[in-house]
């Protein structure tokens, strides 16, 4: 009789012991993980804030600490490489999301001739590796002058025209918002573009932030394309093309605490946007819109 | 307030299916219309194409006179209330009813007039700052009527507005809709599935089946003159029974043999069918559950056993089997009854039916049609 009342009591117990036990092996595997992940980050920091020495050396900390090498970075090409940087992805993420929401709101409402077809072209095309068409669209730049110098107008250009193949996320998303909200504010007065941004676009707002971040972070962290268009003239170098130009032999010697630097420079407009975006990425909003 | 005319409208879809079939109704200034139904039948398809939301195929429709085709929803004059509510979940109840006015730059002090009215008349005046998903369903669909009430529109459309909501909200909100209909005193055209929303709210009943329309008229018309079986078996509940039999006509009387026992058509039945010269042949004899008594002993009368007892309160269902095993449905007031009589009305119970020569319906079995229209 004592056993049988024990048992489950014993059980429960257990339960919760075996519970806790398995929350600190995850935590604590998290917390390594996350560790090894910062190592990198923080060992940069620490690099652009060593005065004592430009060059590599054998340790993390610095011995002396300041802002000599951010001081620097002001009297090299760094500033136009940022701007261009800068440039190029802003306008790259506005044009960008512009084309895209509009492209993903016509394929999700309206029905017309080739449209499946359409879609699986884009897809199909999309699937073909960027790299592949590098040497045509520089000749194409190159004869349109847009190249070395004028590198900006160009790399913006390349990405804005291919922007409208990546629609499939975000008319995914619209797929979602109901049909009937359409037709309701159509027949309460307003024409398809008041629709989309006085309707659909406060509603799908987590991914007009997504389009405009990823939008925002292809180009600036673009780097392969960029040297190929900029052909060796600086003044045509977006930020990851100019310090890697620091990194050569004959310079990595002055300029390896500064390219620390600058790393941190170009890391902070992307961790500011992702800081103050983030909650969108997880709000619902559609609760309540039509009867589930 | 205007009138709504549509002229052969025509609705095929683009894998060529026909969904409404030349389309032919005039509705007047201030009408309320209904356009009833089983799925799939047509009935909102052609309130969209009125409302402008789905191309018309062929035909026209005219709104006040003007014809609509090419126009945008937005510039037809009309108002609507969707099945699922369609309100913009991102903005409060105030926003989503002064949504339309705010898009036709109406002033802001006109545009808080209207919207508090409309909310006075539909009780949702605590409701106006939260949002659609704060409500329950019988106030969000208030909300939508409020939306579309303000537009003073020429047409309110309504597309099945009742059916998201459970069935004594229904009732209550039906009532609701025959007051509103007082206030405004528009022009409605409203879809539904029911048949007792049709019956109550519509002055005048559009059934439509596979595209076609099957009658149109008052809810008296279509209940004691339906066109043929399929407007008698969808227009009260339950359904009319049918019965295959045969009418004899001898001596200028008219009678009907249902299951071998032989009754009298009597009335302005009798009367139309000697009018209409009608014949002794095999037909299909429509009778509705109501007018179908249980016999008191002498009269000729059909035997049958009691198959299900529904008891409705005021009333009971029963289902019953007839010898040859055709199923009837029996409506029984339940005041006429004693107790004992209602208790012996147990499954399996053996009981005899009949009814009157008023109120039979007959049909011809080929084609399906009233023989008495």
């Amino acid at each position: 009789m004592m056993n049988t009342n024990q048992a489950p009591a014993k059980r429960h117990m257990g339960l919760k012991a075996l519970n806790r036990a398995s929350n600190t092996v995850i935590y604590t595997l998290l917390v390594l993980i996350s560790i090894i992940w910062l190592i990198p980050f923080v060992f940069i920091v620490f690099q652009s804030f060593r005065v004592e020495s430009t060059w590599q050396v054998g340790y993390v900390i610095p011995k002396q600490w300041g802002f000599d090498n951010y001081i620097r970075l002001w009297n090299t090409d760094f500033k136009k490489w940022y701007l261009n940087t800068f440039i190029i992805a802003v306008a790259a993420a506005g044009l960008q999301t512009i084309i895209v929401l509009c492209m993903s709101y016509t394929l999700s409402r309206f029905r017309f001739k080739l449209r499946g077809p359409l879609m699986r072209f884009m897809l199909i095309l999309g699937m073909f590796p960027g790299m592949l068409t590098m040497i045509i669209l520089y000749r194409v730049l190159s004869d349109l002058g847009l190249t070395q110098s004028n590198a900006v107008p160009g790399l913006i250009l390349v990405t804005v025209a291919s922007s409208g193949m990546g629609y499939y996320v975000s008319k995914g998303f619209f797929d979602t918002i109901s049909k009937s909200l359409d037709e309701a504010a159509r027949v309460d007065g307003a024409t398809r573009l008041q629709v989309l941004y006085k309707i659909i676009l406060p509603l799908a707002k987590p991914i007009v932030i997504y389009t405009i971040l990823t939008g925002f972070m292809g180009p600036w962290g673009d780097f392969v394309f960029a040297r190929y268009v900029a052909m060796g003239t600086s003044s045509g170098y977006n930020v990851a093309v100019g310090m890697y130009s620091w990194l050569t032999n004959d310079q990595i010697s002055s300029y390896y605490t500064t390219f620390c630097a600058g790393g941190v420079i170009v890391a902070l407009p992307v961790t500011i946007l992702f800081m103050c975006l983030q909650k969108y990425y997880v709000e619902g909003v559609t609760g309540g819109a039509v009867k589930g | 307030m205007a009138s709504v005319k549509l002229t052969k409208v025509k609705k095929i879809y683009d894998n060529k299916v026909v969904a409404v079939h030349d389309f032919d109704l005039e509705i007047k200034d201030k009408e309320f219309v209904v356009f009833v139904g089983p799925s799939g039948c047509g009935k909102s398809t052609t309130l969209r194409m009125v409302a402008g939301l789905e191309d018309i195929s062929e035909g026209t429709v005219e709104i006040d006179g003007e014809v609509v085709n090419d126009l945008q929803p937005k510039d037809r004059g009309i108002a609507m209330v969707f099945q699922n509510y369609a309100l913009y979940p991102h903005m409060t109840v105030y926003d989503n009813i002064a949504f339309s006015l705010r898009l036709s730059k109406t002033p802001e002090d006109v545009v808080y007039e209207k919207v508090t009215k409309a909310a006075e008349v539909l009780g949702i005046t605590e409701y106006l700052t939260r949002k659609p998903r704060a409500l329950s369903g019988g106030q969000r669909q208030r909300v939508a009527i409020g939306r579309a009430m303000v537009r003073d529109s020429k047409v309110f459309l309504m597309d099945e507005p009742l059916s998201n909501l459970d069935a004594k909200l229904r009732n209550q909100m039906r009532a609701e809709i025959i007051l509103l209909r007082q206030k405004l005193n528009t022009t409605f055209i409203y879809v539904t599935h029911d048949q007792t929303e049709a019956m109550t709210l519509g002055d005048r009943i559009v059934i439509m089946k596979d595209g076609y329309i099957m009658q149109v008229g008052t809810p008296a018309e279509v209940f004691d003159m339906p066109n043929n079986l399929f407007v008698a078996g969808f227009i009260g509940a339950p359904q009319m029974n049918f019965i295959n039999t045969e009418l004899l006509c001898e001596n200028g009387k008219y009678y009907v043999t249902p299951f071998g026992v032989k009754l009298p058509v009597e009335g302005e039945k009798a009367e139309l069918l000697a009018k209409k010269n009608v014949k002794s042949g095999k037909i299909v004899l429509g009778v509705r559950p109501e007018h179908i008594t249980l016999a008191k002993g002498n009269e000729a009368a059909i035997p049958c056993s009691l198959l299900v007892n529904e008891m409705m309160g005021s009333e009971l269902h029963l289902h019953v089997s007839t010898e040859d095993e055709t199923a009837l449905i029996v409506r029984v007031p339940t005041i006429n009854l004693s107790t004992e009589e209602r208790s012996s009305l147990v499954n399996g119970h053996k009981l005899s039916v009949t009814f009157e020569g008023k109120a039979m319906h007959f049909f011809d079995p080929n084609t399906e049609a009233n023989l008495l229209v």
